[in-house]
């Protein structure tokens, strides 16, 4: 599944990196804490958070997720629009919350495939 | 739906208020930040799903009325964290599903975010300050 | 009261109350054996729709009045009960809640329930739509008087001190750094406010400001206080610190502004809706602060 569908589906509003709509989501992640998402996300997840701060790209950044679901109407900070344009990290952000992004991004299909239990 | 119906769809362990279990809960709410489910839940029957497992957990959804939180990813409070859960009858669980699995499971059987219900849970607060 | 709001109370009642407040626990009774006319003596005589059909301390069916007029209609009013009666029986527990008895009524449609004990399995009372709907009205009404005594106890603590002016003066010390505890003393607070009658959504506004005003003493500074003030009209919060002081307040109400350290997020903290939290919460707030001195909070909420 692609970054457009979900955007398109769920009625998300893309705030920055808006050339990177057509990459692949490979499951998905919802966590606050910027360590566990350290250790526990993969590759190409699509992160869905409350956070808003610079740390937030570096994470995504380093850890290649697919792109940040930024959810209850939170406004990222300036430099964090900043960096995720440098760092090429697709932000977007929804009135929802994540509990219902993330029902409806598994309802879509989203994280299906890799349950361990 | 019931305590004994959300231990069912996430494989979940009681870990105290076995015998609250009958209690029923209409909204999810899945987070880490302290200050969100202080802002955002409105509704006692609300399911906390997190995977923080400190005290003020347990201290920040008793001032919010909450009586079941679901720690994720395999986490475990330590025992003083229990026993603030006992003192206060709220019901503790784990499971070992990340929080978007958890979620995502139990959205689709049925329990609701908090948006959704913002506006029942208007008219819930209505009816108790309004009798 | 709005028709909606009736009716959301109304439901909320019904997944609280369960089967053993609403049930009829003075049970007749009849005997497999006994005839259709002895039926009908029963039910005249206690004025009710249907019977638990018992055989030496067994439930084995049920009889309603239906029954027994589908036997005049065919002339059969000497059967037995036992070939008549509805030998299927779907009963109820005690403790199941009345939502639960509401779905059954639906989906079978039958006009009682004969209620079983979980424990003992034994026969202890009979559940009809009537006891549901008088049970649901009487909670109602019991509820009612009870908010509105809830609002008396409180006006009482003031109305029964003879004074010009009566305050109720809680005081909370909050160490700095005690990540632990943090929470504790809003904790405290919400015990002692419920305790003095306060109503619980005043309280919930009240602790929920107080418990963010405890976090940040215990985040930014080496300690402060909080002190709550109970008045006959409102509740005064005043939280004071010697801490390193707010340089941007403006900045600082805004929501998701947090000059918080990233340990302190993976804490659960630090998500910067600290005071705008205490905002939405309060009737009236205020801050001062100066850099390198401190800072003195003070948030009110109206009863």
């Amino acid at each position: 599944m692609r970054i457009s569908e979900i955007v398109k589906e769920l009625n998300l509003t893309v705030l920055t990196g808006g050339d990177f709509v057509d990459r692949e989501i490979n499951g998905g992640y919802v966590s606050d804490m910027l360590s566990d998402v350290l250790a526990n996300s993969k590759k190409g997840n699509i992160w869905i958070t409350l956070q808003t701060h610079l740390n937030v790209i570096s994470v995504a950044s380093v850890k290649e997720l697919s792109g940040i679901i930024i959810v209850k109407r939170r406004k990222p900070e300036e430099d964090s629009l900043k960096k995720a344009q440098d760092e090429k990290i697709i932000i977007m952000s929804t009135d929802e919350d994540a509990f219902h992004i993330v029902g409806r991004l598994y309802e879509l299909g989203v994280g299906k495939n890799d349950e361990d239990i | 739906m019931n305590i004994h119906k959300v231990k069912q769809i996430i494989n979940a362990k009681v870990i105290c208020g076995e015998d609250l279990l009958d209690l029923e809960v209409k909204m999810g709410c899945g987070c880490d930040l302290m200050s969100h489910i202080l802002a955002h839940i409105e509704s006692e029957s609300t399911l906390l799903l997190t995977g923080l497992t400190t005290p003020q957990v347990i201290y920040a959804s008793d001032a919010l009325g909450l009586k079941a939180i679901c720690f994720v990813r395999g986490k475990s409070p330590g025992d003083d964290v229990i026993k603030l859960a006992k003192e206060r009858a709220i019901i503790l669980m784990n499971t070992q599903l990340p929080l978007f699995e958890s979620c995502g499971k139990l959205y689709k059987e049925g329990l609701k975010g908090i948006s959704e219900n913002e506006q029942r849970s208007e008219i819930l607060k209505d009816s108790r300050t309004c009798l | 009261m709005s028709k909606e709001v009736r009716s959301s109370k109304i439901q909320e009642l019904a997944y609280e109350c369960k089967v053993e407040e609403a049930m009829t626990a003075d049970i007749v009774t009849v005997a497999p054996s006994d005839t259709m006319v002895d039926v009908w003596m029963k039910l005249k005589d206690k004025r009710i729709s249907g019977l638990p059909v018992v055989n030496a301390d067994n439930l084995e069916g049920i009889i309603s009045v239906e029954d027994f007029i589908k036997c005049i209609i065919k002339g059969r009013k000497d059967e037995q009960v036992k070939d008549i009666m509805t030998s299927d029986i779907k009963f109820i527990y005690t403790d199941e809640p009345l939502i639960h008895v509401l779905k059954k009524f639906e989906k079978h449609k039958f006009g009682r329930f004969p209620v079983k004990d979980r424990d003992t399995k034994k026969l202890v009372g009979i559940i009809t739509k009537g006891d549901v709907i008088r049970c649901l009205l009487n909670r109602f009404e019991k509820d009612y008087y009870e908010e509105e005594a809830q609002k008396n106890k409180m006006c009482n603590i003031f109305k029964d001190i003879k004074a010009d002016k009566t305050t109720i003066l809680l005081k909370y010390d909050i160490k700095g750094k005690e990540f632990k505890k943090a929470g504790e003393k809003s904790s405290f607070l919400k015990n002692a406010l419920l305790r003095l009658g306060i109503a619980t959504d005043i309280t919930r506004r009240i602790v929920i400001a107080s418990m963010e005003t405890e976090m940040n003493i215990i985040i930014f500074t080496d300690g402060g206080e909080i002190t709550v003030s109970v008045e006959e009209d409102k509740i005064k919060v005043n939280a004071v610190d010697s801490g390193p002081g707010i340089s941007d307040i403006e900045k600082a109400m805004l929501p998701g502004y947090s000059t918080a350290p990233d340990w302190v997020r993976e804490m659960g903290f630090g998500a910067g809706m600290g005071l705008p939290n205490i905002k939405n919460c309060s009737d009236e707030m205020k801050i001062n602060s100066k850099v390198g001195e401190g800072t003195n909070l003070e948030f009110i909420v109206n009863i």
